[in-house]
């Protein structure tokens, strides 16, 4: 028997501040929590959604900092948050949980200390907990040992659909009833100045906004976060008595083969059919698509041929958003924080915009709730990763009462 | 002075009082665990600018064993 997965917790931390609160009161009034970065004379990228007044010693003890790089401090502060939201009120559900978190960069600020230290201080040695904090599935360890979590934990990587695939991954485990409780989301930190340069070098970041599916786009805009939600089988949510947000009704996973960058039309729209093939819902009863919308020229081009290819006479509509205008790309963790979005527009009625829209490319001609946020109500939602190497990944919500 | 500077190190790693750290007292004892034993030798070597070669480890059992190291391995 598969149990059907829902959604019963939620945590973001953003550009917006450490709370879910300030992220949803930022993307559904559409504002914007990219900002100046520092200045640094040889950086061209000059913004970002950096989380503001981050004080890591004010979030964890002198004992914890040498083992937590900045992408698994974050993880914690959504898990936690996720986790309290989810008000479990026995402790043998969380002990028994899998913990599934995506990220992309990888331990890229514990990389420039040692680094650092070793060719630029020329010091002989680093500190010895290096390995520990720069440890790719620290994001995921890190939450169970804060949590007490001692069911599956790992951590998954696949670029910029790292999110999802931990979302995936957690709710096959629910289905399969391995587990009737999974913490699952997705993390990055990506400020460090030597990734920074790297990303300049790719020429695929905007100097200034992103504006997705505006004919004027120049790329996308960095930004640093993380997602996670709680996952549980029908049966555990409701004997508990839980509050549930939405049904993670279906998914599709797939893989281009083919350009490393840029999104294959025809495998992006049978990921998206799959997904909803998966969900058992027609493609007429989607009302809102959270796109991966970068805000780079070849993905909204080819995120907008899908969806006409998908949804047919329906594409126009349907309600098409980039909350990356506002809370930026936040690479691994993004599809996290964008199915958090979702499932946030489903349960408030408003659908946040894609902001910075403001030249029309006749290309680009779907309703992607320019600027400004819609009152509407959602029943039925995708939420689209379209990652670097061509690593797919659509998540479909549905409201409970459906 | 050596000892003065070991035991700050140690106290700060082991959440103990200083007055607690005499040369006798025995590592484990004062919250000093394998994980935090590399920390501590990590600073101590950063302090002292000194290597301390591993070999010398398993005989560090109290904090004056590390005083004689530092004094043996600064001369």
């Amino acid at each position: 028997m598969s149990h059907r997965v829902m959604i019963t917790g939620l945590g973001v931390v953003s550009g917006f501040g450490l709370t879910t609160d300030e992220f949803w009161q930022g993307i559904s009034h559409g504002r914007c929590a990219i900002r100046p970065l520092p200045p640094h004379d040889d950086l061209k990228i000059k913004v970002g959604a950096t989380l503001p007044d981050y004080d890591e010693e004010k979030l964890f003890t002198s004992d914890e900092l040498p083992y937590l790089d900045r992408f698994a401090q974050l993880s914690i502060l959504a898990a936690e948050q996720a986790a309290s939201d989810a008000k479990f009120t026995d402790d043998e559900t969380l002990l028994n949980a899998a913990v599934i978190i995506g990220n992309a960069a990888g331990s890229k600020n514990t990389d420039e200390e040692v680094y650092e230290k070793i060719h630029k201080s020329k010091r002989p040695r680093v500190h010895p907990l290096a390995i520990i904090k720069g440890m790719h599935s620290s994001v995921a360890s890190s939450v169970s040992r804060h949590l007490g979590i001692q069911g599956p934990v790992f951590s998954v990587s696949s670029a910029c659909a790292s999110g999802a695939h931990a979302i995936i991954q957690g709710s096959m485990m629910i289905q399969q009833g391995l587990v009737d409780v999974a913490l699952v989301g997705g993390t990055d930190a990506p400020f460090p100045y030597v990734l920074l340069k790297a990303w300049e070098a790719m020429r695929v970041v905007s100097d200034d906004v992103c504006r997705p599916f505006s004919k004027d786009r120049k790329g996308m805009s960095l930004g640093e976060g993380a997602g996670v939600l709680v996952l549980e089988s029908e049966e555990h949510a409701k004997q508990r008595g839980a509050n549930i947000y939405a049904e993670l009704a279906g998914y599709a996973m797939s893989a281009d083969a083919g350009h490393i960058t840029r999104p294959e039309v025809n495998s992006i729209a049978k990921t998206m059919k799959n997904a909803l093939n998966n969900a058992g819902i027609r493609s007429e009863e989607v009302d809102y698509v959270n796109a991966h919308g970068t805000g780079t020229q070849s993905n909204d081009l080819a995120e907008t041929q899908a969806l006409h290819q998908v949804f047919g006479k329906h594409a126009k509509d349907i309600a098409v958003s980039s909350t990356k205008s506002m809370h930026g790309h936040v690479l691994g963790a993004s599809s996290a924080i964008e199915l958090i979005a979702t499932v946030l527009a489903m349960n408030n009625g408003v659908i946040p915009p894609t902001i910075n829209l403001t030249e029309t490319d006749e290309l680009c001609d779907l309703d992607y709730v320019a600027n400004v946020p819609r009152h509407q109500k959602v029943e039925v939602a995708m939420s689209n990763s379209f990652a670097f190497g061509g690593l797919n990944a659509v998540l479909v919500l549905k409201t409970i009462d459906r | 002075m050596i000892f003065n500077k070991v035991a700050q190190i140690i106290t700060k790693n082991a959440h103990c009082k200083i007055e607690d750290v005499k040369p006798e007292s025995e590592l484990m004892t004062l919250g000093i665990d394998s994980l935090k034993a590399i920390t501590v030798l990590f600073e101590l070597e950063e302090a002292f600018d000194v290597e301390i070669p591993n070999e010398l480890i398993p005989s560090i059992v109290t904090v004056s064993d590390i005083v004689d190291k530092l004094e043996g391995v600064h001369h």
